[in-house]
C-alpha cells in the first residue's frame, strides 16, 4: 500500500489575544491509500485543526504535509483549491448543501470547479446519485429530502469528482441514530469500493466502524490503535 | 474559468422576485440614471436630425447677410443695432460682383395684420423680397403663380400667400384671383405657396410674399435688408462669401483691420451654434443621470456586501469544493451585473417610452437610436462591474475555516 499521506511534526498555532495557542502541537502520522481511519479526541484537542489541514482549507504553521508525496504546506489558496477539487471530498456534519439548488446541481458543483463541460457534469452527477441510491431525487431541492438523503447527495458530491480521499466530519452529528447507521453503511459500502477514508468523530460507536482509530489530546497523537471494524466489511487492507 | 453562471444569475432574479419593492428600490438609481441618459440622448438627437434636416434642406450652399449676424446676447444685439442697415443698392452691388456665380434676392420683413373681407389674420409675416428670391428660397407656388420680375420692378401690390395664410383666410376656396388687405393697401393674390409644415411647432407658412418695393411704400420706416446668396457651385461658398464681404466693406467704408459692420451667417454656423446649445446641455443632464447612477452603484455595492455577508458558510462550502478566488470573484460580479443590468433595462425601457411619449404630445422631435440603447446597457453593466468588485473580492478573499464554520 502506498502511502496517500504523510504528516511530519506538524504544528498549527493560533494568536488569540496576544497569547500563542498551540492548537497542533507535533503530530507524526501517515494514511496509507485505501485506510479507513477515524479520528477521535474530545474539543479543544486540535482534532478539527488537524481535518482542516488534511482537508488542505487550512495550512499548517510548522513542519511538513505531504499528499501523494507532493508538499502542500506550503501551497498559495489556488493551489490548495485545486488539490481540494481532485483530491479532497467533503462530508459535513451539517450537510452543507445549497439551498436554492436542486440535488444533481448539488452534486455538479465540484465539476463545475473541475472546469468538467455540462455534459460530462451532468452524465457523472447522475451516476454518483444513483450510487447512493437517489436516482429518484435528483430534482429535489434539500428542504424537500430528508436528511439521511441530505447527506447521501453530499456524499454523492464528495466522491463526483473521484477524489483520493473522503473526509468526513461527523457525518452522522445531525441524523437520527437508524438514519445514521445507515449512512455509515453506505460509508463502510465506498471504503470496500475501495476509497480512502477519514472520519473525524467523538462517537465510539461510529469510530468503531473504521480499521485504525487515531485519538488526539492537547495537539498530540496520543494513541493510534488498530480496530476490526463494526460493519461486515471484509478484512482491513490497512497495513504496513 | 469556471464559473457557476446559472447559480449567480439566478440568484439575482431569485433576489429580485423575492421582493419586489426592495428590488425596485435597489435598482432605482440605475433605472432613473438610465433612462434620463436613453431619453436626453433620444430627444438631443432627435433634434439635431430635425434641424440639420431643415437648415440643410435650405441649402448648404446659401448664405445670409445682414447687420447682425449670429448674435448671441443681448450686448451684442445692442452693439449690431446701431451700425448702418444693408441697403438695396448694397444688394445690387453684390449681385453685380457675383454675376454669374449665384443668385443673389434681399428681403426685409414686418409683422403686419393681413384681411381679406371680414376675416383677419394678425402679425403675419410680410416679406417683401427682390432678385433671384424664388431660387435662393426654393419656393414653390401649388397655385397660380409666384411673383414675376416686372412685378417687383414695378413694385405692384400682388402677393403670393403663405399656405397657413390663404388657410384662414379663404378656407375651402381658392384665392387666386382675389385679393388680401395689407396696412390698408389692396394686394391682387398672385397664387399660394407649397405647404413646408412646421419649425419646432412653429408654422413655416405663416407669411405673405410681396415686392420689395411694395413693402417699402407700406412701412413709415425704411427697413433693413437681409441679402440672401445661393452659390452655384457649393464647393465655392466660402470664396463667394469672401468676395461679398469684400464689396461690402468697401461700400461701407469698413477700415482695414476694423472689424465687418455687418454679419454673413451661413445654415452651417447656425447647425454649429445649435449644436453646442444641445451639447452643453447634453452635458447637463449626463452629469445628473452620471450622479444617479453613482447612488444606483452604491446602494447595489450595499445589497451585494449583505448578500455575500449572508452567504458566508455557502462560499466556504464553494471553496472547500474547489472554487478558487477569482471563481468566487466572477460569481459574485455576475450577481451584481445581473442585478444592474436588470435596472439597465428596465431603465433603457422606460427612457424609450419617455423619448416617444415627449416625442408624441410636444413639438420636439426624438430619435430612439441603437448606440443610445447600447450605451445605456454598457452604463448599467459597468456600474455592476464597478460597485460589485468590492463586496466580491471581500468573498473571494474570505478564509475558508472561518467561512465554514459561519453561523
Amino acid at each position: 500500500m502506498s502511502v496517500l499521506i504523510r504528516l511530519e511534526d506538524l504544528r498549527r498555532t493560533y494568536q488569540v489575544g496576544g497569547e500563542e495557542v498551540h492548537a497542533l502541537d507535533g503530530v507524526d502520522l501517515e494514511i496509507a491509500d485505501g485506510e479507513y481511519l477515524a479520528i477521535m479526541g474530545p474539543s479543544g484537542s486540535g482534532k478539527s485543526t488537524l481535518m482542516n489541514i488534511i482537508g488542505c482549507l487550512d495550512s499548517p504553521t510548522g513542519g511538513r504535509y505531504l499528499l501523494k508525496g507532493k508538499e502542500v504546506s506550503s501551497l498559495s489558496d489556488d493551489e490548495l483549491a485545486r488539490v481540494r477539487n481532485e483530491q479532497i471530498g467533503f462530508v459535513f456534519q451539517t450537510f452543507n448543501l445549497l439551498a436554492r439548488a436542486d440535488a444533481l446541481h448539488n452534486v455538479e458543483l465540484p465539476l463545475i470547479y473541475a472546469g468538467a463541460s455540462p455534459a460530462t457534469r451532468r452524465q457523472r452527477a447522475v451516476e454518483a446519485l444513483a450510487a447512493v441510491d437517489l436516482g429518484d431525487r435528483m430534482k429535489h431541492k434539500p428542504n424537500e429530502l430528508s436528511g439521511g438523503q441530505r447527506q447521501r447527495v453530499a456524499i454523492a458530491r464528495a466522491l463526483v469528482n473521484n477524489p483520493s480521499l473522503l473526509l468526513a466530519d461527523e457525518p452522522t452529528g445531525n441524523l437520527d441514530s437508524r438514519t445514521g447507521d445507515a449512512i455509515m453503511e453506505l460509508v463502510n459500502r465506498i471504503h470496500a469500493a475501495g476509497h480512502t477514508i477519514v472520519l473525524v468523530t467523538h462517537e465510539e460507536y461510529i469510530a468503531a466502524h473504521a480499521r485504525r482509530i487515531i485519538r488526539l489530546k492537547d495537539g498530540r497523537v496520543e494513541s493510534d490503535e488498530r480496530v476490526r471494524g463494526d460493519g461486515a466489511a471484509p478484512p482491513a487492507p490497512a497495513g504496513e | 474559468m469556471a464559473i457557476d453562471f446559472r447559480e449567480s444569475s439566478g440568484i439575482a432574479f431569485a433576489a429580485l422576485r423575492a421582493n419586489k419593492l426592495r428590488s425596485l428600490l435597489t435598482l432605482l438609481g440605475t433605472i432613473i440614471g438610465v433612462s434620463a441618459v436613453i431619453a436626453v440622448i433620444s430627444l438631443v438627437q432627435g433634434m439635431n436630425r430635425y434641424v440639420s434636416d431643415r437648415l440643410l434642406a435650405e441649402g448648404s450652399d446659401v448664405f445670409w447677410v445682414d447687420k447682425y449676424g449670429l448674435v448671441l446676447d443681448e450686448d451684442a444685439f445692442r452693439e449690431a443695432a446701431k451700425r448702418p442697415d444693408i441697403t438695396e443698392a448694397d444688394a445690387d452691388a453684390v449681385a453685380d460682383v457675383l454675376g454669374g456665380q449665384a443668385y443673389v434676392k434681399s428681403e426685409a420683413s414686418a409683422g403686419l395684420e393681413v384681411k381679406a373681407g371680414s376675416r383677419k389674420a394678425q402679425r403675419i409675416n410680410v416679406r417683401g423680397v427682390a432678385g433671384d428670391y424664388q431660387i435662393v428660397d426654393a419656393l414653390e407656388v401649388s397655385d397660380g403663380r409666384a411673383l414675376a420680375a416686372l412685378d417687383v420692378e414695378r413694385r405692384r401690390s400682388v402677393a403670393v400667400l403663405g399656405w397657413e395664410v390663404a388657410d384662414q383666410l379663404f378656407p375651402g376656396t381658392d384665392p387666386a384671383g382675389r385679393s388680401v388687405d395689407v396696412e390698408g393697401r389692396r394686394f391682387e393674390i398672385a397664387g399660394v405657396a407649397k405647404k413646408k409644415g412646421s419649425f419646432f411647432g412653429e408654422s413655416q407658412d405663416r407669411y405673405v410674399l410681396v415686392p420689395l418695393g411694395a413693402l417699402q411704400k407700406l412701412l413709415p420706416y425704411e427697413p433693413g435688408i437681409t441679402i440672401g446668396v445661393k452659390v452655384r457651385d457649393a464647393g465655392r461658398l466660402q470664396q463667394v462669401q469672401d468676395e461679398v464681404r469684400a464689396v461690402l466693406r468697401a461700400r461701407r467704408h469698413v477700415k482695414v483691420g476694423a472689424p465687418d459692420d455687418f454679419g454673413i451667417t451661413t445654415a452651417e454656423a447656425f447647425l454649429d451654434l445649435w449644436k453646442s446649445f444641445t451639447g452643453t446641455a447634453f452635458i447637463v443632464v449626463v452629469g445628473v443621470a452620471g450622479i444617479s447612477l453613482v447612488v444606483g452603484g452604491i446602494v447595489i455595492m450595499n445589497t451585494m456586501l449583505v448578500s455575500v455577508t449572508e452567504r458566508t458558510r455557502e462560499i466556504g462550502v464553494r471553496k472547500a469544493l474547489g472554487a478558487r478566488r477569482r471563481d468566487v470573484l466572477l460569481q459574485f460580479l455576475v450577481e451584481a451585473v445581473t442585478l444592474s443590468l436588470v435596472g439597465g433595462a428596465i431603465g433603457v425601457g422606460l427612457g424609450v417610452a419617455l423619448a416617444l411619449i415627449i416625442g408624441a404630445i410636444s413639438p420636439l422631435p426624438s430619435a430612439v437610436s441603437g448606440p443610445a440603447i447600447l450605451l445605456g446597457v454598457a452604463m448599467s453593466a459597468l456600474v455592476g462591474v464597478f460597485f460589485g468588485v468590492y463586496p466580491a473580492a471581500r468573498a473571494a478573499r474570505l478564509d475558508p475555516v472561518d467561512a465554514l464554520r459561519y453561523e
